[in-house]
């Protein structure tokens, strides 16, 4: 059986934009066809573990920081509960994780100690990139959050996007080998066979890594 | 415990990257554990020149990646870089097959990487609060500084221990976090003695600053308000009218152009030497040389100038607040003023100028505390104590 945990910082009830409904969907039909699932997600009230009919574990979690001056400084504060919540699921599940799926670069960090430190290796989804959302702003905020996507394209073992433009854009914009990037269209009718499939070549490679 | 005890410290500072008080800490009390046969890893910020792993005295000391590009500000850099020393030290834990027992963190500059390992690794996290923003600021004014003391609060909250140096600090941050007091430890600062053991001509030396007739009054600290600096400046004429003497200034801050113009408009800039920032070397000669050092701090967690002084055979003029209370011992170790009041500290400078025989009791009662109180050796013995009670607990827990 396959066991992943999944970063999202928006999941039902908290809908910022369409990434929510699309996490909830994959976790949904991954819990489905037999995944153990475990959604890590932001919410500042609603914290602790929920199991959906699905199967589905989710996992909501506080800032232990409430006052910030930017978003960079709340993501990165939030990061370290997205740690604490993902090594439980870890220790708890006898140490077998076969992966982590990072939605955009809010929990990037995390995912990457985690990889570093426990051997669990992820893969990065994305949804939008900052270059996208703030065009030609190049302050030091937006380059920090840049530098973070960097990192996360970096240290991932896939990449995982929607359509054939963003893979081009990712290879345009930060270089990442065009064979790391997984296309895999959210409408396809393989768009779930595809996503188990890339899942079970990571797991795969990880166990025959050892 | 079979295996050698280990402790994983984090700081953003160690020599020879030098901001504050936290980076030669961070030296003795390593270089210290190591003797105790404690297996030390540093993880700290890079810094020019200096290799990314060594070996410096006994002790492994790595330095990560600190976040080199432009930052909106320097708290953001602060969790940036925090970013940074997590991935590497969670490399490090891997390569070294996590053999790290206890996680020290050195205030809230690595909050997030000690909290995150913590949990990542399952190591119990010590933390010593080497001070806290309410107290540098008076006060929580800016969201800045409400962001800052919370990640402080979180840190203290996740802790297994913390660690404070000094009586007024641990009251101070038990009030502050709303700690529960069986939490927290005293663990004094501690002062090398060794660096102050100098056979030079000190005349010589010291014709680089005053006058043979004039006295050395010695100031080292940051110029910025919590330090009281403007409180000396307000007593030199004071001081002026009973002894002759030469000022000397050593540090650096904002209110540096602010304290200029006063002391200009006095008509004493010849009495009153601005040295900013000076080489060790020339540093530990002139506290040697200083006839009285003062420390008028507002504000002052622990107050490691008096006891460096102390340890220079430099009799002490501290006003009695914080940890300054605690290190000086009136009419014993130093002499003890009140605090940002010009009159109390002429008083108390002027009074051990003019008394030689009361100096030189001063200086002898004073180095002999030092020995007995603030030895690196014994302190890190202390440290090695905690860690162990605090594995201990942890062996009982279902972390272990």
């Amino acid at each position: 059986m396959l066991r992943t945990i999944v970063f999202s910082w928006e999941y039902p009830p908290r809908v910022v934009g369409q990434l929510s409904g699309y996490v909830k969907e994959l976790a949904t039909q991954l819990a489905l066809s037999k995944v153990d699932v475990n959604v890590v997600t932001y919410d500042d009230s609603a914290t602790g573990q929920t199991s959906e009919p699905s199967g589905v574990k989710a996992i909501r979690v506080a800032n232990p920081v409430k006052t910030h001056i930017g978003v960079l400084t709340w993501v990165l504060t939030l990061n370290q509960e997205v740690e604490r919540v993902a090594a439980n699921v870890y220790y708890d599940s006898n140490r077998k994780i076969d992966l982590i799926d990072v939605f955009d670069w809010h929990f990037i960090p995390a995912a990457v100690t985690l990889k570093n430190g426990l051997g669990i290796p992820f893969i990065y989804s994305v949804e939008s990139l900052e270059d996208h959302r703030s065009p030609t702003a190049n302050s030091s905020y937006n380059m920090a959050i840049k530098s973070i996507e960097w990192l996360g394209f970096y240290e991932a073992e896939r990449a995982c996007v929607k359509s054939q433009w963003m893979k081009e854009e990712i290879t345009r914009i930060y270089n990442v080998p065009a064979e790391k990037v997984a296309v895999i269209p959210a409408n396809s009718d393989s768009w779930i066979q595809d996503m188990l499939q890339l899942y079970s070549s990571i797991a795969e490679a990880k166990k025959n890594a050892k | 415990m079979p295996n050698k005890l280990s402790v994983l410290m984090l700081s953003w500072e160690y020599p020879p990257r030098v901001i504050g008080g936290i980076s030669p800490h961070i030296y003795f009390l390593s270089k210290h554990l190591a003797q105790q046969d404690v297996k030390v890893y540093v993880v700290t910020c890079d810094f020019p020149g200096a290799p990314a792993h060594e070996v410096v005295d006994g002790v492994e000391v790595y330095r990560v990646d600190s976040y080199k590009n432009p930052s909106p500000d320097f708290a953001t850099w602060v969790y940036l870089m925090n970013m940074n020393m997590q991935k590497e030290t969670a490399v490090l834990m891997k390569q070294i097959g996590n053999k790290v027992d206890v996680i020290h963190a050195h205030d809230w500059l690595v909050a997030n990487a000690g909290i995150g390992l913590k949990h990542v690794f399952r190591k119990p996290l010590l933390v010593t609060m080497h001070s806290t923003e309410m107290g540098r600021r008076d006060g929580l004014h800016t969201t800045a500084e409400k962001m800052i003391h919370e990640t402080e609060a979180w840190l203290t909250y996740e802790a297994w221990k913390v660690i404070c140096c000094s009586d007024y600090m641990i009251s101070h941050v038990r009030y502050v976090f709303g700690l529960p007091s069986d939490k927290l430890v005293m663990v004094p600062n501690g002062v090398n003695i060794h660096c102050y053991d100098s056979n030079e001509d000190m005349a010589k030396f010291r014709s680089r600053f005053a006058l043979p007739e004039e006295k050395i009054v010695l100031f080292v600290g940051r110029l910025v308000y919590e330090k009281g600096i403007h409180v000396l400046i307000n007593a030199v004429p004071k001081i002026l009218s009973k002894v002759n003497a030469k000022f000397i200034i050593v540090g650096s801050g904002y209110m540096k152009e602010q304290l200029l113009n006063i002391v200009r408009s006095m008509g004493l800039e010849h009495k009153v030497l601005f040295e900013g920032f000076l080489d060790e070397a020339t540093l530990l000669k002139l506290q040697m040389s200083a006839d009285v050092s003062v420390v008028p701090s507002l504000f002052e967690p622990f107050g490691i100038v008096a006891l460096e002084a102390m340890a220079a055979r430099s009799p002490v003029v501290a006003s009695d607040t914080g940890g300054l209370s605690e290190i000086v011992e009136h009419d014993v170790t130093g002499v003890k003023v009140y605090p940002n009041n010009p009159d109390s500290l002429a008083w108390g400078i002027t009074k051990v100028l003019q008394d030689e025989a009361y100096a030189k009791s001063l200086r002898e009662n004073a180095y002999r505390r030092v020995q007995e109180k603030y030895d690196w050796a014994k302190i890190a013995q202390d440290t090695k104590r905690i860690y162990e009670g605090v594995l201990g607990e942890y062996s009982k827990s279902f972390w272990a």
